[in-house]
């Protein structure tokens, strides 16, 4: 298990090598001048200043000394100065991750919560209407758009029946720590988050269900009498973790994406939002700093579901 | 079904039972209310103001930051003159100087002015205002690096030295030595922009807080990141700084100690919203207490019984501008009378009508009617009323012919007109696309194209000649000197890789002579009146000569709940007098 | 998969690769008893023919241009009394139906434009590392696993707001970052043939590496490639209207369904009704793509019989 970690973490090194390449390129690479979109309205502000800020800001070298600027600092954790909030990228982002994981998470345990007791209810009550809707839903849930979705739901529960709210983290006056409210905010811009998993974990376990339910083991465990229900429960649970922890891999990266367009339409402060507007407004090391992060996460993760499926080994699938 | 199926039906539906009851708990707080609910207000309105309460105003963007030197978006700007005092104001109604934290005055040959901090002013921390910490401001933005700020005390004697590093010292600034309240400070040139300029700000800062960044070995760095940037402790506006939950909202509260009074209101909160909408919507629920609205909101908005609306034009215009050097449309925009056809055949009235619903006054020339540089005698500007044949015979004049196809030309060349104006701004993009509809009445082959701000941003500083006429907004300041958006030089020069505001390429010499008048006097002689006479003819120049078709001012519509007293929003402050607010309960 | 009888047929002809007839028959045999998959086809035939005849709607029978604004009738509500108000009319008076034809046009051209540009990439250079394998396939493998280490959408949103491409741009782009899963699908397909003995008996009578790629392994590959592609589509689709809603795909007056509901932050509370036909269109294009794909693939399943 060490090796295997131990491997995968240096062959992530080029691979994140790669991504700083890739976001490096298509941020400085790209046309207009965030000095003069940043300066804007400022009076009086002459050619000179704007070069001295250009200085600064070290944008007015040759592009792959740039580069290597800036890779030797990232590798020291430090992202440059934002172009507008004046501090550490890094540190910026990682103030606001926090909001975004805690939306992933709640994102995560809804599509648990959810999409296997769907899956298995479908299978146990296969060629019912239940089945039949489970099996729409699980492809339709991939195909409803996220920020539609999103905005449906604000008409239906804040506007019209006036349940939740309908943006931001926090109503203005409470607490940080009040999780009540903190919840309740969360509840939408999470379940919107967390539709494609709920399809995709319906669709595994009903088809796990389904498997486990026809197989002579059942028959045999009922007739030495266990309960039939709590067999097939953990029976196609257990068979179930594989494909569900392989299916945690894409939606790892869904949620990071898709999250920017929840948080925007839910106006949730996160990464995704935050590196979005960033990226209007031309402040490079916040877009580059976001990108890496997010891309960082994504590699972790990817590694973390890995792991989970070598320790959730085959030999444990109970056929 | 079998004993299985059923109880897992009914364990199913008890975890659903389950949810709904806590989604539903959740949910019994109601709507978030943010301020004391009004409970029933005691009919008679009691005229003494009450303390406590809370104001939320809402914004778009969040704060970047709330060190002064730094500021440059109005998010941070806002919250930044909440905790910082400016030296001296503006009239909140006609823009006229007025004393604030000091008094002022100038010497007889317009170089040096002087300053009388209020003998009351003071830190939040107890300690008095003095004039080093004038001083301490103005080193601030000599040593900082990442202000944009230093053009504004480029006249002030010695500057240039200090923020080059040739001195250690500003010596235009001199405080008295029997005075730490009073200060001087003399001009290498009589410059009338520079009273508001250097004074009209809120760069004063704590010496005893910031003067460790600023020492003769301080790097540049030192004073730009420094942690007071984002957590200021020691202020002297009417609020203090409480906390900043980056990305949702931005929390003061009151400072007992203000020298003008404390504030009747506890806290004010700067909240981000999504977008526009989520204003008005809080607007209307009561969770903002006051912000504006755009002009199709209004209808809606005046069924509201909470809420009380407030009118008055704003501080900037909404304008057509024409490029005299484009590719395609030059030819015809560098001659005059196109100009001034352009302007006859565009009816502002229906314009207006259909694009603000009536809120907006149309305008001819630069400076708007609330500045004092306005011209006072308003015969002396042609309205351009609507006149679709003068426009017809304008264009016949200059040469342009209707050809079979309807469409005007000219030595072979077609009129076309492209209008360009950032998406995703619906105001805008409505007047793009009727002011097409109405020149292409003209005979103009003229259409509309929205594109990316940025895009387009970048396009009209670099004068890329690709753009004919492009439909943007100017947000004036206090300061009425248009130096930086018509003077002669400001004009790019895309040869030259120089930018600038002046992307119509239009310049004229009598003109100029006005702006410069108007901001360094030969006869030193910075009066209202004095400089009004010069703008007066520098608006002529430009009602004649039309380089934008002026567009119109439109009106700020600005909303506040009913139980917000004292508030009275101007177009030159909103805020200028946030001590007197109060919350009736 | 019966191959082997292509085989034969491929070494004597040399330049013939006839699928074989059963696994194709089939296919077509399962796919025409497949009802659902079936409705779902139609169901994109009709928007797609709803799309291109966008035009003559709205020439006779709406008589409403999709850019004509009416700023005196904004936020109508939806009526029968006047055709061009079927579904109410926008912020300035559009009408929503007309654009919603239109939009069609946008959101599925893109979709399709994309998706073609996507297979082209993705299928060649998964069939170039599946078949050279060796320093190829490295850096084939470095290049997509880098690529796939960045959340694509959120790549695709930030590119999309720093350089603000045209449609047309935008599209490439689209195509040149959702190719990943296709090369790998390609790839995977390709090691496996690439051991079979007819590509071994076309080595051995000299045919050259692009011809045994393209002629002899791509067809067996293209059917499952074709459950890719609608699914890729519809990817494509949801990705193209989350950028216009966001105000950087395509952008006004021109309409797509995401950027009819780029507004509706402004006007949810007092039009409603305005939110919901984009997104119903959006969902029953891609929805059908992903039944088709779905579909498509339990046919091309010889495990499931029909």
């Amino acid at each position: 298990m060490r090796t295997f970690i131990l491997r995968r973490l240096i062959y992530a090194i080029p691979t994140l090598i790669g991504v700083s390449i890739i976001t490096f390129a298509i941020v400085r690479l790209s046309p207009g001048d965030p000095i003069r979109l940043y300066t804007f309205g400022a009076r009086d502000i002459t050619n000179e200043d704007i070069e001295a800020l250009r200085r600064v800001y070290g944008l007015d070298k040759a592009m792959p000394l740039q580069y290597i600027d800036w890779l030797s600092r990232v590798v020291r954790l430090d992202f440059g100065q934002s172009f507008i909030y004046h501090k550490d990228a890094g540190s910026l982002i990682l103030e606001i991750l926090p909001n975004t994981l805690q939306l992933a998470v709640v994102s995560l345990v809804l599509q648990i919560l959810i999409g296997v007791p769907l899956g298995v209810v479908a299978a146990l009550k296969r060629g019912s209407w239940v089945d039949g809707l489970v099996r729409v839903f699980g492809v339709a849930g991939h195909a409803i758009p996220a920020f539609w979705l999103g905005l449906v739901l604000i008409i239906v529960f804040a506007v019209q029946l006036r349940l939740l709210p309908s943006q931001g983290m926090l109503t203005v006056g409470r607490d940080q720590w009040d999780l009540f409210d903190r919840l309740k905010h969360m509840l939408l811009p999470a379940f919107v988050l967390s539709l494609t998993g709920i399809a995709n974990y319906s669709r595994i376990l009903r088809t796990e269900t389904l498997d486990v339910l026809g197989q002579d083991f059942v028959r045999t465990a009922h007739a030495k009498g266990l309960h039939e229900r709590t067999v097939v429960f953990v029976h196609a649970l257990r068979n179930a973790l594989i494909p569900v922890v392989t299916a945690l891999g894409g939606i790892l990266a869904a949620l990071v994406g898709g999250a920017l367009v929840v948080e925007t339409v839910f106006s949730w402060p996160g990464i995704g939002r935050f590196t979005f507007a960033a990226a209007i407004a031309k402040d490079y090391p916040i877009i580059q700093a976001g990108t890496m992060i997010a891309s960082v996460l994504l590699v972790v993760s990817y590694l973390l579901r890995d792991i989970a499926y070598a320790v959730v080994d085959p030999r444990i699938k109970v056929r | 079904m079998t004993m299985t199926q059923a109880r897992t039906r009914r364990a199913l539906m008890a975890v659903f039972a389950a949810s709904v009851l806590v989604a539903t708990a959740c949910g019994q707080g109601g709507p978030s209310a943010s301020q004391e609910p009004a409970a029933s207000a005691s009919a008679a309105a009691s005229e003494k103001p009450q303390d406590g309460g809370r104001v939320i105003e809402a914004t778009i963007s969040d704060i970047a930051t709330m060190q002064p030197i730094l500021v440059n978006d109005t998010a941070s700007g806002r919250v930044t003159g909440l905790l910082y005092d400016v030296l001296i104001q503006v009239d909140a109604k006609t823009g006229e100087p007025k004393p604030n934290l000091a008094t002022f005055s100038v010497s007889q040959d317009g170089l040096t002015y002087t300053f009388e901090i209020n003998a009351k002013a003071n830190w939040s921390d107890g300690k008095p205002v003095i004039a080093q910490d004038y001083l301490t401001g103005v080193q601030a933005v000599g040593k900082s690096a990442k202000t944009v700020r230093k053009s504004s005390y480029q006249d002030v004697q010695g500057f240039n030295d200090y923020k080059d590093g040739k001195a250690q010292t500003i010596e235009g600034i001199k405080i008295d030595s029997s005075n730490p309240k009073k200060f001087t400070v003399t001009m290498a040139k009589v410059s009338c922009p520079a009273l508001l300029d250097i004074a009209n700000t809120y760069r004063i800062l704590p010496t005893h807080v910031f003067g460790k960044y600023l020492t003769a070995t301080s790097k540049p760095e030192d004073i730009d990141n420094a942690p007071e940037n984002t957590n200021p402790q020691v202020v002297d506006g009417p609020f203090t700084f409480s906390e900043w939950r980056k990305g949702d909202q931005v929390i003061l509260k009151k400072n007992p100690n203000y020298w003008n009074g404390a504030p009747h209101l506890d806290e004010y909160v700067y909240k981000v919203v999504a977008n526009t909408a989520a204003v008005t919507a809080g607007l209307k629920t009561g969770e903002i207490t006051f912000g504006t609205i755009a002009a199709r909101d209004l209808a809606d908005m005046q069924t509201v019984d909470s809420v009380k609306i407030t009118k008055y034009p704003s501080l900037g215009y909404t304008f057509i501008g024409w490029d005299t050097q484009s590719n395609v449309a030059g030819v015809a925009l560098a001659d005059k009378r196109v100009r001034q056809a352009l302007a006859y055949g565009l009816d502002m009235d229906a314009v207006i009508k259909a694009v603000v619903f009536n809120e907006a006054v149309a305008h001819v020339a630069h400076h708007v009617a609330v500045q004092w540089a306005y011209p006072q005698d308003t015969s002396a500007l042609n309205p351009y009323k609507f006149d679709k044949a003068k426009a017809q015979s304008l264009l016949t004049e200059a040469g342009w012919v209707k050809g079979a196809d309807g469409i005007l030309a000219k030595d072979g060349k077609k009129f076309t007109l492209t209008i360009s104006t950032n998406s995703g701004n619906t105001e805008r993009e409505t007047l793009a696309q009727v002011a097409a509809d109405q020149y292409k009445q003209l005979g103009i082959d003229a259409k509309a194209a929205p594109e990316a701000f940025q895009g387009l941003v970048t396009k009209l500083t670099s004068g890329d000649k690709t753009l004919d006429a492009t439909i943007i907004g100017w947000s004036l300041g206090s300061e009425p000197d248009p130096y930086q958006i018509w003077h002669s030089s400001q004009i790019p020069d895309p040869a030259k890789n120089v930018t600038g505001f002046g992307f119509t390429y239009f310049k004229d010499p009598a003109m100029d002579k006005a702006i410069e008048e108007g901001r360094n006097p030969s006869n030193g002689d910075c009066s209202l009146a004095a400089r009004r006479k010069n703008y007066d003819t520098f608006n002529k120049v430009l009602n004649e000569q039309q380089p934008y078709n002026f567009g119109y001012v439109p009106n700020v519509l600005a909303v506040s709940s009913k139980t917000l007293q004292n508030f009275n929003p101007a177009p030159f402050s909103t805020v200028y007098n946030v001590q007197d607010w109060w919350i009736k309960k | 998969m019966a191959t082997t009888t292509a085989t034969l047929r491929g070494t004597v002809a040399d330049t013939l690769v006839r699928p074989s007839r059963s696994l194709w028959s089939n296919a077509w045999w399962k796919l025409r008893h497949d009802r659902l998959t079936i409705a779902a086809f139609c169901m994109l035939a009709l928007l797609v023919a709803l799309s291109l005849a966008a035009d003559l709607f709205a020439d006779n029978v709406f008589n409403y241009s999709f850019s004509r604004q009416d700023l005196l009738h904004t936020y109508e509500k939806p009526t029968f009394s006047n055709l061009a108000y079927l579904l109410g009319t926008d912020e300035i008076g559009r009408s929503q139906v007309v654009r919603l034809l239109y939009g069609g046009r946008v959101s599925l051209g893109v979709g399709f434009v994309a998706a073609l540009v996507n297979l082209t990439i993705g299928v060649t250079v998964g069939l170039a590392a599946g078949y050279f394998r060796g320093l190829v396939d490295d850096v084939f493998t470095l290049f997509v696993t880098t690529l796939n280490s960045i959340p694509t959408l959120f790549l695709l949103l930030i590119i999309a707001a720093i350089w603000q491409p045209g449609p047309f741009t935008l599209t490439v782009v689209i195509g040149a970052l959702f190719w990943t899963g296709i090369s790998l699908f390609t790839r995977g397909q390709t090691f496996a043939l690439r051991e079979r003995e007819f590509v071994v008996a076309a080595k051995t009578i000299g045919a050259r590496d692009r011809r045994i790629m393209f002629r002899h392994i791509l067809p067996n590959i293209l059917p499952l490639i074709f459950v890719l592609a609608a699914i890729d589509i519809g990817a494509i689709i949801l990705a193209e209207s989350a950028l216009s809603f966001l105000g950087l795909g395509i952008l006004p007056p021109t309409p797509s369904w995401g950027n009819m509901l780029t507004g509706a932050t402004q006007y949810f509370v007092r039009a409603p009704f305005l939110v919901y036909p984009p997104g119903v269109m959006i969902f029953l294009t891609v929805l059908s793509l992903y039944l088709i794909g779905d579909g498509l693939r339990d046919a091309l399943d010889p495990r499931i019989r029909g």
